[in-house]
């Protein structure tokens, strides 16, 4: 009976771990960016829905605004400061990103998020469903449903628009994209408001679980960092495996071992699978 | 052709030695300046330590390339395996030392060795990752390691069995490490195993084709510079008496990382100048705001962004223009 309930709780971080880790994949694949600030994304998007909730905007509302607003922050961020860089050795990306992810934590610790910030479960997603001795919160199944929609609307999107194809075009080789007339520079700036809004879209979403105050985001990054590498940088389909991957061992060792030997044991099988397998389940990583 | 890079190689080692001499003079006259104000002395000796943690990343950074965004994962594993040590072996600063250093060469070199065969941006992600688990497992063994309190009452460290008692006796043995580490940075630097590292930080795929072994060349670096911050980690814990996890969160890995970008990467000397003056910048901008973090990450995106060479990078950036004007000027004449 636990095991069963175990497994369904590992589905429901891995939903949400999937939709965080999407736009970590979609910003690498466009811009060959890792990037750092993910999780202060996470932080922000959690900590403005608490504040909209808080001020009377309902649930459903602030699933919508929090994520447009953290998204239009990202595309700022992407005119602002990662454009600069954009020419730049890929050690500039990095330490940048990690810098503006010291920042922005910066930034949330002033706006309250030195305290933990409770969201209530809105009325409706209230309530525990019951079914053959297993017991789920219905709003751990309502942030399943609502991760796994938003993936699949934004894999069918990337699949099917002019959009998409820009930016499948892109991922696949800049260079040849940037020759038939994409503009790079729009274009990632696109790709960074959506990554920046699937960050914060989690983050709100997840809220009523984990919190929010404004390192709610580093753990969380942390597990979106094992499942990318999982997965093989870059690759979408091995993100989709390894964050439910990720999400079943890391449940699992939480409810034998205790949280934080659970992280040691996902970090030692990330290792062992590095060394054999360094570029992810399906073998496409990338390798530059 | 070769007494041109002779005489090259010739001034340059003699700059190395000024740095040095640089170094030390400053180091021997700030006791003097800062008589009768023994905070300001102990700041200086957490800015040497500072230093000493800095150029340990730049031992890895500077020279093959590799980014460690966990390198306070060692500089905290050295500090807590001195700490536990020190309560139960000896509390022999020497033998510490040596202990530690073992310690940490075994578990960097295990680890070390899958860390190196990833790409740049895998390795980067992944040292993230060990300094978070290194925090983790603070917290699994809380019973010995004290868990979120810290590792308190230290015994004072012994030096052949005299007390280490007094604080500019404390700094003397700072100074001095640091200023061994250097020479070995720079001893390192014009060794052929500096010039090698140099070549797989510039090409690391030509490095290969001309035959060298670059896995084992990189584990080498990680590991001299893991073994570094360890011994930072030491000197650290007993000049402290106490540690706590906060040594090995990533706001520490990040003010590691910001030492050796404001220094300049790679310059030896800069990453130990960044150390200090951002130990004392921090201590001077909390005393006057509770928001220093903000500072702390808008400057280092500023100084990616404007300097990636860093402050000293930048000033030899500009000393090199001036120095090549000179010189042409002088074959126009």
């Amino acid at each position: 009976m636990l095991a069963l309930s175990l497994v369904l709780n590992g589905i429901v971080l891995g939903s949400v771990l999937l939709l965080f880790s999407l736009g970590l994949t979609l910003i690498y694949g466009v811009g060959r960016i890792v990037n750092f600030a993910h999780g202060a994304l996470f932080s922000a998007g959690a900590m403005a829905g608490v504040w909209l909730v808080a001020s009377g905007v309902p649930f459903g509302l602030a699933l919508v605004v929090a994520p447009v607003g953290v998204g239009l922050i990202g595309v700022l961020i992407d005119w602002a400061i990662l454009a600069r860089i954009r020419d730049r050795p890929m050690v500039d990306s990095l330490l940048l990103t990690f810098g503006l992810a010291l920042l922005i934590t910066g930034i949330l610790y002033e706006l309250g998020g030195r305290n933990v910030q409770i969201m209530p479960i809105p009325q409706v997603l209230g309530g525990v469903i019951s079914m053959g001795g297993i017991s789920l919160p219905a709003y751990r199944i309502f942030v399943s449903i609502l991760a796994v929609a938003l993936t699949v609307a934004l894999i069918l999107f990337l699949k099917n628009s002019k959009w998409g194809l820009r930016v499948r075009a892109a991922n696949d080789d800049p260079e040849m994209g940037a020759c038939i007339g994409i503009d790079r520079e729009r274009l990632m700036h696109s790709v960074v408001g959506v990554s920046a809004a699937l960050a914060a879209a989690s983050g709100v979403a997840a809220a009523p679980i984990f919190t929010a105050h404004a390192v709610v985001g580093d753990k969380i990054l942390i597990l979106a960092f094992m499942t990318v590498i999982l997965g093989g940088l870059g690759s979408l389909r091995g993100a989709v495996v390894a964050a439910y991957v990720v999400g079943l061992i890391l449940v699992f060792g939480e409810g034998y071992f205790g949280g934080q030997l659970a992280l040691m044991l996902l970090f030692i099988m990330v290792m062992a699978m590095l060394i054999n397998w360094p570029r992810g389940f399906f073998g496409e990583g990338r390798t530059e | 052709m070769t007494g041109a890079t002779l005489s090259e190689r010739r001034t340059r080692s003699r700059g190395g030695l000024i740095g040095l001499a640089i170094v030390a003079l400053a180091g021997i006259v700030l006791p003097f300046a800062s008589a009768g104000q023994p905070f300001l002395l102990m700041l200086a000796s957490h800015a040497l330590i500072a230093a000493i943690l800095a150029l340990s990343l730049d031992m890895l950074t500077g020279n093959t390339g590799l980014l460690s965004f966990g390198h306070a994962a060692w500089f905290g594993f050295g500090s807590y395996v001195a700490g536990l040590l020190s309560k139960s072996a000896s509390s022999d600063i020497v033998v510490l030392s040596l202990l530690t250093l073992a310690a940490t060469v075994l578990v960097a070199g295990v680890i070390g060795a899958v860390l190196v065969r990833q790409i740049g941006k895998t390795f980067a992600i992944l040292t993230l990752a060990l300094s978070q688990i290194m925090f983790a497992i603070v917290f699994v063994f809380s019973d010995i390691t004290g868990g979120e309190d810290g590792l308190q009452g230290i015994p004072m460290a012994t030096f052949l069995g005299m007390q280490i008692v007094s604080p500019t006796t404390w700094y003397a043995i700072l100074l001095v490490a640091l200023l061994l580490a250097l020479a070995g940075a720079l001893h390192l630097r014009r060794s052929p195993l500096g010039r090698a590292w140099l070549a797989i930080r510039e090409n690391g795929e030509r490095a290969r084709f001309i035959g060298m072994n670059v896995n084992k060349l990189k584990l080498m670096s990680y590991v001299i510079s893991a073994g570094l911050a360890s011994l930072a980690g030491v000197l650290f814990v007993l000049f402290n008496g106490a540690t706590s996890p906060d040594l090995l969160h990533w706001l520490e890995s990040g003010k590691v990382l910001m030492y050796v970008v404001l220094g300049g990467v790679g310059t030896i000397f800069g990453p130990v100048i960044g150390a200090v003056v951002f130990t004392l910048a921090e201590h001077y901008v909390s005393t006057f705001t509770d928001a220093w973090l903000i500072y702390f990450g808008a400057l280092f995106v500023l100084i990616v962004i404007v300097a990636p060479g860093g402050l000293f990078g930048g000033a030899a950036r500009i000393a090199e223009r001036l120095s090549a004007r000179k010189s042409g000027r002088r074959t126009a004449q």
